[in-house]
C-alpha cells in the first residue's frame, strides 16, 4: 500500500464563503450534522488551512475576498482538492456580471469538482466530496501547478479581472 | 494598565460561517475596544435590481442576498413591488407567506443556537440541535419544492399552494417536534458548563439598545420590545394567528438563547393555527401596471426588522432599491457589546449576535 | 410612510428636535440619484403601535458635504460609511473604503452619464 491510499481515510476539510448567500454553507453545515453525516468518511471540519486537505468553496468571488482565497489556497499543503460548491461558484450563477463580482472561484485557483444547484443538496456535496476523495488519490506534485494562475489581467468593460493576482502570492506557495 | 495587543478574528476562521473580520484590542484578556469589517461580500446586488433585471425577475434575485432568510427578502420584496402596483394580493397568499416565513424561522433560530452551542466548546449539543433542526428542511422542502432559496414569494402572490397531505404532515411533526424543543429549552436554560461560558457574556443593557437601535432578538433579549409583527398588520395579520412578544431582560448570550427558544414556541402556535384556519382562494392577483412612485416595507425577518425601499418610474426597471438587513442595524451594537468580556469568549458572544453578513453587505 | 422635506443646513436641527432614542428608531439612510441632484433620505420608524415610518429628505447637489448625524443618532455611522462609497457623496468626518476596495471607481449606484 501506498502512501496516497492512506490520505483518503482521513480528509480534514476546509470551509471558506467567497461571497455566498450562506444557503450552501448551512448546506454544508447540514452535511456535518448526524442526518448526513460525512464524518463516516472520516471527515472534520477543520479551520486551519495548514491541516486540510479538502477546500469547499462557496460564493462567487468578490473583490475584497480574492486575496483570501488565493491565500487559503496557497498556505493548504499539497495533495490538496478544491471543490466549487453551488452554482455561483462555479460559474458565478445570478450573481456574474454584478460589479463587485469574479465569475466563479476558477478564475483565481485550480478547482477539481463543481458541484451545481442553487442551492446544492446535502447529497450533492457529499457526492462532490466522495469524487474528490479519488481525485486526492491520484494528485502530485506536477498536477498541482497550475496554469490558470499565472494568467495576465484581463479587462472586460470596466471590470478588470486580477487573474495575475496569484504571483504577488507565489513565494508562499513554493 | 497592562499592554494593549491586538488580535485579529478572521476573514476565515473556524467559529465564522462567513467572512467576517474583527480586530480586538485586548488588555489582559480583557477586550477593550473593537474594529469591525462586515463588507467581504459586497456584491453588488441592489446595483444589479435597478439596472439588469425586469421587477419581476427581482423577487428571485433578492433571495440570493441570503439564504437563511430568503423567504424573508423574497417577501419583503413582492410586498413593497404590490405597494407600487397597487394591488391587494388574496388572502391565501398572505396565510401561506406566514407560514414559510415561519418555518423558515424555526430553522434559522436553531441553527444559530447549535452555532452557540458549537462556539461555547459544547460540541455534543451541536449535533443534538442540528438533528433536531432537520425536520423543519424537510418541511420547507415539502412546502416550497427546495431545502434552501425557496423562491416562494412572486409578486402578486405565491408561487404554489399547499397540498392537505403536506398540511397534515407539518402537524404531525410539529408535535413530535415539542418535546425536543422541552429538552433543548431545559439544557440551554440549566445546563451548568454552558452557562459558565454564555451567562454574563456579551450583555448590552436596555438603554444601550435603544441608544444604538438594535433590532431583533438581540434587543428582545435586553427587554427593548421591538418586533414588526407587533408593530404593522396592513401586509400581513401577524395578530390574528397568535403572535405574542418575547422578551428578557439580561441581554446577555444566555438572554438571546433563551428568546430564540421561546419564540420558536410562539412560531409552532402560529404555523398550526394558519394550518387550522387557511381561507380559501386564489393565489395570485394578475397586473399588467409597472411599478410607479415610491414605497417601503418593514418586515420581521429570523435576525431583525428587514426594510425595503423602492422607487418606480413606469418602467420595466426599477428606479433605485435599497435593502436594509436587520443585521445592518446591528453593527454599532455588535462592536460595542465585547467590551469588558474575555478573549476567550468572543466566539460564543459573536455567534449568538447570529450575524448574517451576506444581508448587511448584499 | 410620511415625507418631511429639510435641508443640509436644517437636517441636525431638525432630527436633534424630532429623534428621542426611547420612542423613534434609526433605520437607514438612502439616497436616490436624480440626475443633477440627489435625494439623500433618513428613514425613521417608532416603536408604537401602528407605527408609522418617517422620512427626512434633502436635494443635495453631488459636491456638498452632508453633516455627520451620528451626534445625535450613534448607529447612524454605518449607514454615512456605506452611502460615501457606493453614491460617492460626501459625509462630514467619513472616510471612502468601508464597502469597497480601494482601487475601485466608487459610486456604482449613481447614474451613469
Amino acid at each position: 500500500m501506498n502512501l496516497a491510499s492512506y490520505r483518503k481515510k482521513s480528509p480534514w476539510i476546509l470551509h471558506y464563503n467567497a461571497g455566498g448567500c450562506n444557503g450552501c454553507d448551512i448546506e454544508i453545515l447540514a452535511c456535518l450534522s448526524p442526518k448526513y453525516d460525512i464524518e463516516r468518511f472520516g471527515m472534520i471540519n477543520t479551520g486551519n488551512p495548514k491541516q486540510s486537505d479538502i477546500l469547499l468553496v462557496t460564493g462567487p468571488v468578490t473583490k475584497r475576498s480574492r486575496e483570501r482565497l488565493v491565500e487559503i489556497y496557497a498556505q493548504m499543503p499539497e495533495p490538496k482538492v478544491v471543490i466549487a460548491c453551488g452554482a455561483c461558484a462555479s460559474t458565478g450563477g445570478v450573481f456574474r456580471g454584478m460589479y463587485n463580482c469574479e465569475g466563479g472561484i476558477d478564475q483565481y485557483i485550480p478547482v477539481d469538482v463543481y458541484v451545481c444547484g442553487c442551492g446544492t443538496r446535502p447529497e450533492q456535496i457529499i457526492d462532490g466530496v466522495v469524487q474528490a476523495l479519488g481525485i486526492l488519490e491520484t494528485k502530485t506534485k506536477e498536477l498541482e501547478e497550475s496554469v490558470r494562475l499565472k494568467k495576465e489581467t484581463v479587462k472586460e468593460g470596466k471590470q478588470i479581472n486580477r487573474r495575475n493576482i496569484a504571483d504577488q502570492v507565489k513565494p508562499a506557495m513554493i | 494598565m497592562g499592554r494593549q495587543y491586538e488580535i485579529p478574528i478572521g476573514a476565515q476562521h473556524i467559529s465564522l460561517l462567513e467572512p467576517l473580520h474583527f480586530k480586538f484590542t485586548t488588555e489582559n484578556e480583557k477586550i477593550v475596544k473593537t474594529d469591525a469589517n462586515v463588507y467581504y461580500v459586497h456584491r453588488g446586488i441592489e446595483q444589479a435590481c435597478c439596472s439588469k433585471f425586469k421587477f419581476r425577475q427581482v423577487s428571485f434575485v433578492v433571495g440570493r442576498v441570503c439564504g437563511l432568510c430568503s423567504i424573508s427578502h423574497t417577501t419583503a420584496y413582492s410586498q413593497v413591488a404590490e405597494k407600487l402596483l397597487k394591488i391587494e394580493i388574496p388572502l391565501r397568499a398572505k396565510y401561506l407567506r406566514m407560514l414559510v416565513i415561519e418555518l423558515d424561522r424555526i430553522h434559522s433560530h436553531l441553527l444559530c443556537l447549535s452555532h452557540v452551542a458549537e462556539n461555547s466548546g459544547f460540541e455534543a449539543l451541536f449535533m443534538k440541535t442540528m438533528q433536531y433542526r432537520e425536520f423543519s428542511m424537510e418541511l420547507l422542502e415539502a412546502v416550497c419544492g427546495n431545502r434552501i432559496q425557496y423562491d416562494f414569494s412572486i409578486v402578486g402572490g405565491v408561487a404554489r399552494d399547499l397540498k392537505p397531505q403536506v398540511a397534515q404532515s407539518i402537524m404531525e411533526r410539529l408535535k413530535k417536534f415539542v418535546p425536543q424543543l422541552d429538552e433543548l429549552m431545559d439544557i440551554y436554560k440549566n445546563n451548568w458548563t454552558l452557562s459558565l461560558k454564555n451567562k454574563g457574556a456579551g450583555a448590552i443593557t436596555k438603554e444601550d439598545a435603544m441608544r444604538l437601535n438594535v433590532v431583533g432578538p438581540f434587543a428582545r433579549a435586553a427587554g427593548l420590545a421591538v418586533d414588526v409583527r407587533n408593530e404593522t398588520e396592513d401586509l400581513l395579520p401577524w395578530k390574528e394567528v397568535g403572535f405574542e412578544m418575547v422578551t428578557e431582560t439580561t441581554g446577555d448570550v444566555y438572554a438571546r438563547n433563551i428568546v430564540r427558544l421561546r419564540e420558536l414556541y410562539v412560531s409552532i402556535r402560529i404555523i398550526e393555527n394558519i394550518i387550522n384556519g387557511l381561507p380559501e382562494s386564489a393565489l395570485i392577483t394578475e397586473t399588467k401596471a409597472f411599478p410607479d412612485g415610491e414605497a417601503t416595507v418593514r418586515l420581521e425577518a429570523p435576525r431583525g426588522e428587514l426594510f425595503y425601499y423602492a422607487k418606480g418610474n413606469k418602467t420595466q426597471v426599477l428606479e433605485r432599491l435599497k435593502i436594509k438587513a436587520p443585521t445592518f442595524s446591528n453593527v454599532a451594537a455588535m462592536t460595542e457589546a465585547f467590551t469588558g468580556n474575555e478573549y476567550g469568549s468572543a466566539p460564543a458572544i459573536i455567534a449568538s449576535y447570529d450575524p448574517c453578513l451576506s444581508c448587511t453587505a448584499r | 410612510m410620511k415625507k418631511i422635506e429639510t435641508t443640509i443646513e436644517n437636517l441636525k436641527k431638525d432630527i436633534a428636535a424630532f429623534y428621542k432614542p426611547e420612542l423613534q428608531h434609526f433605520m437607514v439612510m438612502n439616497a436616490v440619484d436624480l440626475g443633477e441632484k440627489i435625494e439623500v433620505q433618513w428613514f425613521f420608524s417608532n416603536y408604537a403601535h401602528p407605527c408609522e415610518t418617517i422620512c427626512f429628505y434633502a436635494l443635495v447637489s453631488p459636491e456638498t458635504e452632508i453633516p455627520s448625524i451620528r451626534d445625535i443618532v450613534e448607529s447612524a455611522w454605518v449607514a454615512e460609511a456605506e452611502l460615501v462609497d457606493l453614491m460617492n457623496i460626501k459625509v462630514e468626518n467619513t472616510q471612502k473604503g468601508f464597502v469597497l476596495e480601494p482601487d475601485f471607481e466608487s459610486g456604482p449606484l449613481r447614474k451613469k452619464k
